[in-house]
């Protein structure tokens, strides 16, 4: 399986992707090795994003390309609902409508093999309580533009401990204004600075358990 | 010196009376604190959203005052939509662009703001028709706001760059994946916008503009957002053709970008005239650009647009004679912030970024 690393890393042909992974599975290929094999071509994007060797549009890119493989193990598992990794309810918050950030980080969670409900925009507090409340979800993440908006993660927050769901979530938050300082105050699990960032706390709190803020 | 000429000797990369002092865009609420008005439209940063003339004499005029209230040195406008464009209204209150984008209006702001797009398959852009530059009324706003601003000061025109804006109209996803995957299209459609920008520019020179601001992104916090070979192959010769468009009318091509573009700044140095945000929290060194490029391109920056928001009065008033300490002695500095002064920055410490920009940019600089 060395070849579907080697492809992703070299932003390669989606169709190409498709077909290496479906000729895999049809030879007898667990689908979770197909995962590993995804999970260690993106850390490497993400290390060579993070050190400047890549540039975000190779980022996004893989994204995609590992989102597309993800969708034919999906097609693969047709006796039944194949599981993921965890459930992450992501949103941009009220009273914001940016969303490029978001995106991206949605679009690298389900390439990382976790389920993501995408609340879209201006998403007001309620609607991620009754999404965590309807779907079980065990991760909300949170992202902001603007400095005038950025409040509303708390509120947010508090929002879930009003609820009595506070203790079912783990929460992410990040955008331009977020620092780890600010997702400490508001009472935070996590803080990211960039969507490769966001990936490697999300999948510490499904390992560890446990938060990345000290 | 009026503030037009202290204008155009900063763009002749020589010392003006003073620092000329500018923004290149001031959200709604703020222009209503400023001007003490309410604003009479809706309007957008990144496109046209009507081509009512009344609203946009409206729109046009309420800038011009507010920026006449705050005296700048230059006014910065951008396009008009051509006289008959009908805006195309969706039932979800959405609204398509005359480039395809779909925008939502962001109550906070009251401006547009793109969200998704028609272009949800590479031919689409084939099916598309692209509006046309010669189409009459897109310099209106040029023209309109030389004409309620007078002679004595300076007039920019903010367009949008064509990777900036391909990049928009198909959204990021579409585009990166589509960069990859039909390289040729991505091309085209810079090409295409290229072009009508060549065009514009020449319109909006002869409607009495001085300089030209050619605005969107390159780069975000970490470096470019493509790699450096598509800048060498597909960005710099369409943005040296517009540079050379705008010379050929006499103006002077200023690249907005915020991020770091450290990785890009000896290629653009070699295209553009200047350079505007000079991103600080991206780790853009104002005084580093003046030191290596400073005989060859006008600064236009850079108080943090963030601290702008969270900052006190006094950590402003630091940061912006640090900023004219490195960037205006010479000549070839326009004091601004980072990027637009957006709702969430204080105004107070708006103002006390252009109160200190006029207590120590005098000439010589002595702070």
């Amino acid at each position: 399986m060395s070849t579907l690393k080697d492809l992703i890393l070299g932003m390669a042909d989606v169709d190409n992707v498709k077909r290496h992974v479906s000729d895999a599975l049809r030879s007898g290929e667990e689908p979770s090795k197909v995962i590993d094999v995804l999970n260690d071509a993106l850390e490497e994007v993400g290390r060579r994003y993070e050190s400047g060797e890549y540039f975000l549009s190779e980022l996004m890119m893989a994204g995609i390309l590992a989102t597309e493989a993800t969708k034919i193990l999906d097609a693969h598992m047709a006796g039944g609902k194949r599981s993921k990794i965890a459930k992450v309810v992501m949103g941009t918050v009220k009273g914001d409508i940016h969303d490029i950030g978001k995106n991206i980080v949605v679009m690298m969670l389900r390439a990382a093999d976790f389920e993501v409900l995408d609340l879209g925009v201006d998403v007001p507090p309620e609607k991620f309580v009754e999404t965590i409340r309807n779907e079980g979800a065990q991760i909300v993440g949170m992202s902001a533009l603007l400095t005038s908006t950025v409040d509303q993660m708390k509120i947010v927050i508090d929002a879930f401990t009003k609820q009595g769901v506070r203790g079912k979530v783990k929460v992410i938050v990040g955008g331009r204004p977020v620092t780890e300082e600010f997702a400490r105050e508001i009472g935070a699990d996590g803080y990211a600075e960039d969507a490769v960032e966001a990936i490697k706390v999300v999948r510490d709190f499904v390992q560890l358990g446990g938060a990345r803020l000290e | 010196m009026n503030k037009r000429e202290r204008v155009l000797r900063t763009l002749e990369l020589r010392e003006p009376d003073r620092v000329p002092i500018t923004e290149f865009g001031i959200e709604v609420p703020l222009m209503e604190a400023i001007t003490g008005k309410k604003a009479p439209t809706s309007t957008s940063e990144q496109t046209q959203v009507t081509a009512d003339r009344e609203l946009e004499k409206g729109r046009i005029g309420f800038k011009v005052e507010c920026y006449q209230k705050l005296d700048f040195d230059a006014i910065v406008i951008d396009l008009s939509a051509p006289e008959d464009w009908i805006p195309r209204k969706n039932p979800n209150g959405t609204m398509v662009d005359l480039w395809g984008r779909v925008l939502m209006l962001d109550q906070r702001s009251r401006a547009w703001v793109p969200y998704s797009t028609v272009f949800q398959a590479p031919e689409d852009f084939d099916r598309f028709e692209l509006p046309n530059p010669h189409d009459p009324g897109w310099a209106f706003a040029t023209e309109y706001a030389r004409r309620e601003a007078g002679e004595e000061v300076a007039v920019a025109t903010f367009i949008r760059d064509p990777f900036a804006h391909v990049w928009e109209m198909f959204t990021p996803l579409n585009f990166v994946r589509w960069m990859y995957q039909k390289p040729q299209l991505i091309r085209r459609a810079i090409e295409e916008v290229a072009k009508f920008n060549i065009e514009i520019i020449k319109s909006v020179a002869e409607a009495g503009a001085d300089f030209i601001i050619s605005g969107g992104d390159y780069c975000e916090e970490k470096g470019p957002m493509v790699p450096l070979r598509f800048f060498d192959e597909v960005i710099f010769p369409n943005l040296r053709m517009q540079v050379d468009a705008a010379r050929g009318r006499g103006v002077k091509l200023i690249k907005h970008t915020d991020g770091n573009v450290n990785p890009i700044l000896k290629g653009l140095a070699a295209i553009v005239d200047g350079l505007h945000s000079l991103d600080p929290t991206a780790g853009v060194d104002i005084g580093e650009v003046k030191e290596h490029y400073g005989d060859r391109l006008i600064l236009i920056g850079n108080v943090a647009v963030d601290n702008l928001a969270k900052n006190s009065r006094e950590e402003i008033v630091e940061e912006t004679k640090g900023c004219i300490r490195k960037a205006s002695p010479g000549g070839g500095h326009i004091l601004s912030s980072s990027n637009t002064w957006a709702s969430g920055a204080k105004l107070e410490n708006c103002l006390a970024m252009v109160e200190t920009g006029r207590k120590y940019g005098t000439y010589p600089i002595r702070v």
